[in-house]
């Protein structure tokens, strides 16, 4: 019996204690938005540093846990996949907190904005590590409250509004079902702990996995429950979508299979439905992306479409019974984040700058904005898997095990993913295109360089290397998701 | 061995550094640009030179490095006699491209970037070539798709070049997409990605798999390649892209899906396995054979013209590899190196003429033997070169490729083949008589030409006639080559 640990707990004691110790500062001290944005990375940082000596034990085999020793009353307990995610959250979330020292400079509530973002990032780690579902609940709300917040965080606008409430129905029915879900579970098992330890599962069990499903699915928008996605993402501030659309939406995807499998679905079930549903996402995201003109969403759609091809490995991974698979699958979540998060904030750099939404708008983005340029096009060129960065060594590991699984379907959905990622080319491309054709000649010369504040420029470079680093030497980055 | 595994690296590494150097000290190097990446391309070709030593006295330079482990991922390199000729051309005709460069190119702020993307797709480029790991192989081969892409979508000719680099990167990233699937494929089965391992022979794939990794590979790599159908991003690039651009994809970048089906299909499956693919290979050289010379004959935009004959000369060059003979693969690989230069030469020319006259349409040009005399030997060397005339490099490579289709079961289509030459002699003297003979149409002012470009121009011309004229290490290449291939039974 290993001993509970304090360790587990850690992450999320300094992302919340962070967060009310940063807001009662902030009030007090009349703190500057950029003095906030320094410590909000401190915070971030020393939570990542937090974590090492849990990613020690659950590298050695144990499943470190916190709260009581006796089976089924653990609080919180740590597994692989979700470590992997609070990492890479905790990472991001040093660059956007530093992103933010400048960018949110011109909004007057930047008090509130800090500390929600670190609730966020803290109900996404709590949501993860629970270790049964009434505080997966808890977190996955407090997570979710926080998503609402921030997307209607410019709320003198009105679309941020419309988005923010459109979120927040959507989110509040997804939460409903999750909890109804839960409910079920109660009703046959008389227990919450995850996974469950009682055998096959009756009709009230099978129920509420179904209905925990649908719940999850909609806070990861799966197609047909991703409407609310590119409104959100869309209209957020462009560091709030960062994050959601590189870890919080994909946090609810691991849960999933965590749940779903904890409750005693079988694995080759839920991958065929992963697989199938996969293919949906992919196809609908890069199709509807073709024909979007507001950047923004249009990132967002490919969202929807990387989704897709996450899904797509992990439920290659729990059908054929491939581990190989599912780190794959994983992979990609990681690299995807680095890539999207640059996208994000790369295009927030241009609005901030030149007020640009429209795709059409970014022509002469290079002349102006070299920097945020290059970085763009560098996501832009990853997600599109062009090697050799990272998103190519993440499609290359997908194909690879694909091809090992042999089986039809495998063959099938094969097909669909390089189709897929040949319709993605016709929505990239253009946009790299545009950041680099000259802007047409206005009266008084051409646009003037503007030089790009250091608190944005430093978290661009280091993830835009990063996607470099990875697609390069991808060694080190796959260890780690093992 | 120390020594030419620092020649592997060279071959790659000068141009590499080199287009660094030219990025980061951008400001301080914007005039001499075009001399520091000159040196670049000459060390490289001068490391590959230096390879053929130890290659005739059949020492093996490779070199494997670990990458990612985890993966089975090698950072493999390797120059046999198959990667001899097309590593050859490829750094010759990037030389030549930068040195007509020094000529066409305006200097400005942005041209040492120019000049760093031109060395980037000649590394995409010999790195293809002397890759010996698929993961390695892969990223080279997308890296000359996306030099080029950048270098037409930047530099490019007119108001359309973004939807022209639209269309060429699609197009030839769809044919990468099915050399990705195949080059996986075979990696399912060997369990490496190493090509030492495809080499060593000690594995077997299924029958219906094998079918489906030669058409993959054959499809993916005749798009690079520009067959008919597959072409359709060819007239488009070849016209929009700067010439220096124009002559590396038309006279090096085309031959590399002549490389990857002599590496993959035919070097790793026995001629048993390749002989359902024999005549529809044939079949599809002989329709872009045609059908390039037609399309040559109809076209006015003197560019254009010359780009659609590439898409004629790639047709001969599978027809030669679809014969599956001793004589056609050889007239095959000649063939790459011949059309190289001559191809270089007539788009050199074409260049020229360009900017001396700012026109482009073949109807609104002639005369321009009176007042470039140079150039127009140039052009009618070039012209009968590309015709097949003796003992220019072509006749004798088109000689070969025929008889290779006399050695097959199909009679038919080599004399189709044949006749279809024709057509070529007519495009090719039709496009020179009509710019350099005759009366000069109204208004056609001759400008100046920049030395650079008229020197590079009769160096090339100059190679053409000593490699038509001593022909013998080429063949000496082409032979060895041949013991790689299908078994070396041919």
């Amino acid at each position: 019996m290993i001993e509970s640990t304090v360790w587990v707990a850690l992450p999320l004691t300094i992302l919340t204690g962070g967060a009310f110790g940063l807001y009662v500062l902030a009030r007090l001290l009349r703190l500057r938005n950029t003095h906030l944005a320094a410590l909000t990375a401190g915070v971030f940082a020393v939570a990542l540093l937090s974590l090492t000596p849990l990613f020690a034990l659950v590298r050695a085999g144990a499943a470190p846990f916190f709260g009581a020793p006796t089976p089924g009353s653990a609080f919180l307990q740590a597994d692989a996949a979700g470590l992997l995610l609070t990492a890479i959250a905790c990472g991001l979330g040093v660059a956007v907190a530093l992103y933010s020292g400048h960018y949110i400079s011109l909004d007057q509530r930047f008090i509130t904005y800090y500390p929600l973002l670190l609730m966020l990032i803290a109900g996404m780690i709590g949501m993860l590590l629970a270790a049964d579902l009434f505080n997966l609940y808890l977190f996955c709300e407090l997570m979710s409250i926080s998503a609402y917040v921030l997307v209607a965080f410019r709320r003198h606008t009105d679309t941020a509004i419309e988005a923010g409430f459109k979120y927040l129905v959507m989110g509040s029915v997804g939460t409903l079902i999750m909890l109804l879900g839960i409910a079920f579970v109660y009703r046959e098992t008389g227990q919450l702990t995850l996974p469950l330890e009682n055998g096959i599962p009756g009709p009230w069990r099978r129920a509420g996995i179904a209905c925990l499903l649908v719940g999850l699915g909609v806070k990861s928008a799966i197609v047909p429950l991703h409407t609310w996605l590119p409104d959100a993402y869309g209209r957020a501030p462009s560091s709030v979508s960062a994050l959601l659309a590189a870890v919080i939406s994909k946090s609810t995807l691991i849960l999933m299979l965590k749940v779903a499998l904890g409750l005693g679905l079988p694995a080759a079930t839920l991958g065929l439905g992963l697989l199938l549903l996969s293919f949906l996402n992919m196809t609908l995201g890069n199709g509807l992306a073709l024909v979007q003109t507001h950047t923004k969403r249009l990132l967002a759609y490919s969202s929807i479409a990387q989704t897709g091809y996450i899904m797509f490995s992990l439920g290659i991974g729990l059908r054929y019974e491939l581990p190989a698979a599912l780190q794959a699958g994983l992979f990609l979540l990681l690299t995807h984040a680095v890539m999207k998060a640059t996208a994000f904030l790369s295009k927030g750099v241009c609005h901030f700058y030149c007020n640009t939404t429209l795709v059409t708008e970014l022509r002469g983005t290079a002349q102006q904005l070299p920097l945020a340029a290059l970085t763009f096009a560098l996501s832009l060129a990853g997600l599109a898997g062009i090697p050799p960065l990272a998103g190519f060594v993440s499609k290359w590991f997908i194909l690879t095990e694909c091809l090992r699984a042999a089986d039809w379907l495998a063959y099938v959905g094969l097909a669909i993913f390089l189709l897929n990622s040949l319709l993605a080319l016709g929505y990239y491309l253009p946009l790299i295109v545009q950041l680099f054709t000259p802007a047409p000649a206005r009266t008084g010369g051409a646009p003037a360089r503007i030089g790009i504040s250091p608190w944005m420029a430093v978290p661009l470079l280091t993830l835009a290397a990063l996607i470099i680093a990875i697609g390069l030497y991808p060694g080190p980055w796959l260890a780690w998701v093992r | 061995m120390a020594i030419n595994h620092m020649l592997l690296l060279t071959i790659l590494g000068a141009p590499l550094l080199t287009a660094l150097g030219l990025v980061v000290f951008q400001k301080k190097v914007a005039r001499s640009a075009g001399w520091i990446a000159a040196a670049g391309a000459a060390l490289s070709l001068a490391a590959v030179l230096a390879l053929l030593p130890a290659l005739r006295r059949d020492e093996i330079s490779a070199l494997a490095l670990r990458w990612i482990p985890e993966a089975g991922i090698e950072f493999g390199l390797h120059v046999d006699w198959l990667t001899l000729p097309f590593l050859v051309t490829e750094a010759v005709v990037t030389l030549v491209a930068i040195l007509y460069s020094w000529g066409y190119h305006q200097v400005d702020a942005r041209t040492p970037n120019f000049y760093a993307l031109l060395l980037l797709f000649a590394v995409g480029m010999s790195g293809t070539t002397i890759a010996d790991d698929m993961f390695l192989f892969y990223i080279f081969w997308e890296l000359m798709l996306i030099a080029s892409c950048v270098l037409i979508l930047v530099w490019g000719d007119g108001e359309r070049r973004g939807a022209v680099a639209l269309k060429y990167f699609i197009f030839t990233h769809a044919g990468s997409l099915m050399v990705l699937v195949g080059l996986i494929l075979l990696y399912g089965e060997t369990g490496s990605d190493s090509f030492a391992v495809l080499r060593a022979g000690q594995w077997a794939l299924a029958p219906g798999l094998v079918t489906a990794v030669i058409t993959l590979f054959i499809l993916g790599f005749c798009v690079k390649m520009a067959i008919f159908p597959v072409h359709l991003w060819l007239p488009d690039a070849h016209t929009v892209a700067p010439m220096p651009v124009t002559i590396m994809l038309a006279a090096a970048m085309l031959s590399m899906g002549v490389y990857g089906i002599l590496r993959f299909p035919m070097s790793i499956f026995s001629a048993e396995q390749l002989l359902p693919f024999a005549a529809p290979m044939m079949i599809a050289g002989i329709i872009s054979e045609v059908y390039g010379a037609l399309m040559a004959l109809a076209e006015q935009d003197v560019k254009r013209i010359v780009a659609y004959s590439s898409v004629s000369q790639m047709g001969y060059i599978l027809f030669g590899l679809g014969t599956l003979t001793r004589e056609g693969v050889i007239g095959a690989t000649l063939h790459v190196i011949y059309h190289a230069i001559v191809k270089a030469l007539l788009f050199m020319v074409m260049g020229l003429v360009i900017r001396a006259t700012g026109r482009r349409r073949i109807g609104e040009l002639g005369g321009l033997g009176r007042s470039m005399p140079v150039v127009a030997v140039c052009a009618a060397i070039g012209a009968l070169g590309i015709a097949g005339m003796p003992p220019l490099g072509i006749f004798t490579s088109e000689w070969m490729i025929f008889s290779g289709g006399f050695h097959t079961a199909h009679i038919g289509l080599s004399i189709v083949t044949l006749f279809s030459s024709l057509l070529t002699v007519i495009y090719a003297l039709l496009l020179v008589g009509r710019i350099f003979v005759g009366a000069p149409p109204e208004g056609l002012k001759v400008g100046p030409l920049p030395k650079a470009m008229v020197l590079t121009t009769i160096a090339v011309t100059v190679l053409l006639i000593i490699e038509g004229l001593w022909p013998a290490p080429l063949f000496d290449w082409a032979e060895h080559e041949l013991l790689l291939l299908l078994g070396g039974i041919l």
